[in-house]
């Protein structure tokens, strides 16, 4: 790229996946777009043919798309609402990290906002909601939360994003119109700090309880019917728990594969995993507690539909995938991260990959079983996906793929100006704050 | 690819009004819900109080957003002028 400004940087490694992409880029982005033609030719077909190409029938009329629908918004979490709490709590340690996770929730909404409407059979009657919804639904509720998350997401995830902008702009990158376009003339002045900093508390406040409704409201779909296994009031909770849980993990994954892939060894320190492997192992740890008083509640009850449910579970056709769940989320992170000889990269790197899967198992564990064993006196149900589902499945995983890299090709996925900020103020502001702890004279309001 | 100054701030000046056109369109959409379930006397209440919630939330963004678009090339105007003016002494 000729045009690029010949000044080095100091943080040169961040800018050179924008400025000197990859050889091989263009050919993963190809790989890629052949996945999610294909995946788009196998939808295609599902209008054409109807669910009946599916694995779902009755009694099970959910499979993989509302699966994934739970999957993907629950890892959504990872990106802002941690993000928003590490900058609320002044975590010094969260600048390379925050623009990562907040990219995952922005690409990863927008994929798992989908899957409700690839589920119907006929997507035009999507148009009903706008005319004819009925806001008492918590169908209609998730339409709006997640709506909401997306707009705040990208929101917060863009106005930290200007001053980086500006910085390719001023390099002289190319599209440069589309640098000149996004980055609102940003020059760095005292007034625009001020303007950027009052937006960003504000997102900051507004993201959390949001980021915790969506999921709450995710919960609601399958918590406020009777259905045995779903009339649970924790599963709001749980939900928001499983959902930081595997955004953790998210977020652990795409920082090791960067941190090789872009040489970001420098930023991305054995320090910032370790601190988010522990907050993985307490995750893993409030989890278990989740799944145990859920469990235990039920079973206590001894409800006839409920045990067939549980049972279903514990020792029936469900146990593999339910025994997998536990060993994955609780047992083998535990383990793993729990020693320090084992929380290493590659054990945290497990760890994580290990609750990615045991996250997507759980929300298989809740969805079809409860399905399979309705109140209505049916025989059990049984689900096999179908090629179409799989496929769908794999299409979702290539767009967040794609998705990513089209990011990183275009925008730092470490924010610069905070790693600048950090170097310049971050000693003197914490020096500040750990004498604020120490015991001696409160200061004055002034000096507050 | 090139373009001028002048279109950009064109172009960013119709995403400020892009915002609040969908806006608009939520809360006109809403809106329409609402006196649905009122027609139907369909627990019109619990329609109002959720609706509130949510029109707010747009509200809020759709203001942060032309905050922060207005305030960074408000900022940039007065440091230009500054450079052209600078202050005596």
């Amino acid at each position: 790229m000729d045009s690029v400004s010949a000044q080095p940087h100091p943080d040169a490694p961040l800018l050179r996946p924008i400025e000197r992409p990859a050889r091989n880029f263009y050919l993963i982005v190809g790989i890629l777009l052949a996945i999610i033609l294909y995946t788009g030719f196998v939808y295609l077909r599902q209008i054409l043919f109807g669910l009946g190409v599916t694995g779902m029938a009755q009694p099970v009329t959910w499979g993989f798309y509302i699966i994934n629908f739970v999957f993907f918004i629950g890892i959504s979490h990872a990106g802002t609402l941690i993000s928003a709490i590490l900058r609320l709590s002044k975590a010094e340690w969260r600048r390379p990290i925050t623009r990562m996770a907040e990219v995952i929730t922005a690409i990863v909404l927008a994929i798992g906002g989908l899957h409700p409407i690839i589920d119907l059979g006929r997507p035009d009657r999507m148009s009903h909601l706008f005319f004819n919804g009925r806001l008492q639904s918590p169908l209609l509720w998730d339409i709006t939360s997640i709506t909401a998350y997306f707009t705040a997401s990208t929101v917060y995830l863009y106005i930290p994003l200007i001053p980086d902008i500006a910085i390719l702009r001023d390099r002289g990158v190319k599209p440069r119109w589309l640098y000149e376009f996004l980055s609102w003339g940003w020059q760095g002045t005292e007034r625009q700090h001020k303007v950027l900093n009052r937006a960003m508390n504000l997102l900051m406040v507004i993201v959390i309880p949001i980021a915790v409704s969506v999921h709450t409201i995710i919960s609601f779909i399958f918590s406020m019917t009777v259905q045995p296994g779903w009339h649970s009031t924790i599963f709001g909770p749980y939900f928001v728990v499983g959902a930081i849980f595997s955004g953790i993990a998210a977020i652990l994954v795409l920082m090791i594969v960067f941190r090789k892939i872009f040489r970001l060894e420098g930023y991305l320190k054995h320090i910032h995993f370790n601190y988010l492997s522990i907050l993985l192992l307490i995750m893993s740890l409030l989890w278990f507690y989740f799944t145990f008083s859920e469990y235990l509640t039920g079973y206590y009850g001894h409800e006839p539909n409920e045990m067939r449910v549980f049972w279903y579970k514990f020792t029936g056709d469900f146990a593999p995938y339910f025994w997998a769940m536990v060993s994955f989320n609780f047992f083998l992170p535990v383990l793993l991260l729990s020693n320090r000889k084992t929380r290493t990269i590659p054990g945290i790197l497990i760890a994580s990959l290990s609750v990615i899967i045991g996250m997507w198992l759980e929300r298989l564990i809740i969805i079809v079983p409860s399905l399979a064993n309705p109140r209505l006196p049916y025989p059990t149900g049984i689900y096999i996906p179908t090629h179409t589902e799989w496929m769908l499945f794999i299409g979702g995983i290539s767009v967040f793929i794609l998705g990513y890299m089209l990011f990183a090709r275009f925008f730092p996925v470490i924010s610069i100006w905070e790693i600048e900020e950090g170097r310049k103020e971050s000693a003197k502001i914490v020096t500040e704050r750990i004498s604020s702890y120490m015991p001696g004279p409160e200061p004055t309001s002034a000096g507050e | 690819m090139t373009m001028n100054k002048k279109m950009i701030e064109i172009l960013q000046i119709a995403s400020i009004s892009l915002i609040w056109v969908l806006f608009t369109g939520i809360a006109v959409w809403i809106v329409n819900l609402i006196k649905e379930s009122i027609r139907l006397h369909d627990a019109p209440d619990a329609s109002v109080a959720i609706s509130i919630v949510a029109i707010l939330i747009f509200l809020v963004l759709a203001s942060v957003l032309t905050y922060v678009f207005i305030g960074l090339r408000k900022g940039r105007k007065e440091e230009k002028e500054t450079e052209t003016n600078p202050v005596p002494g």
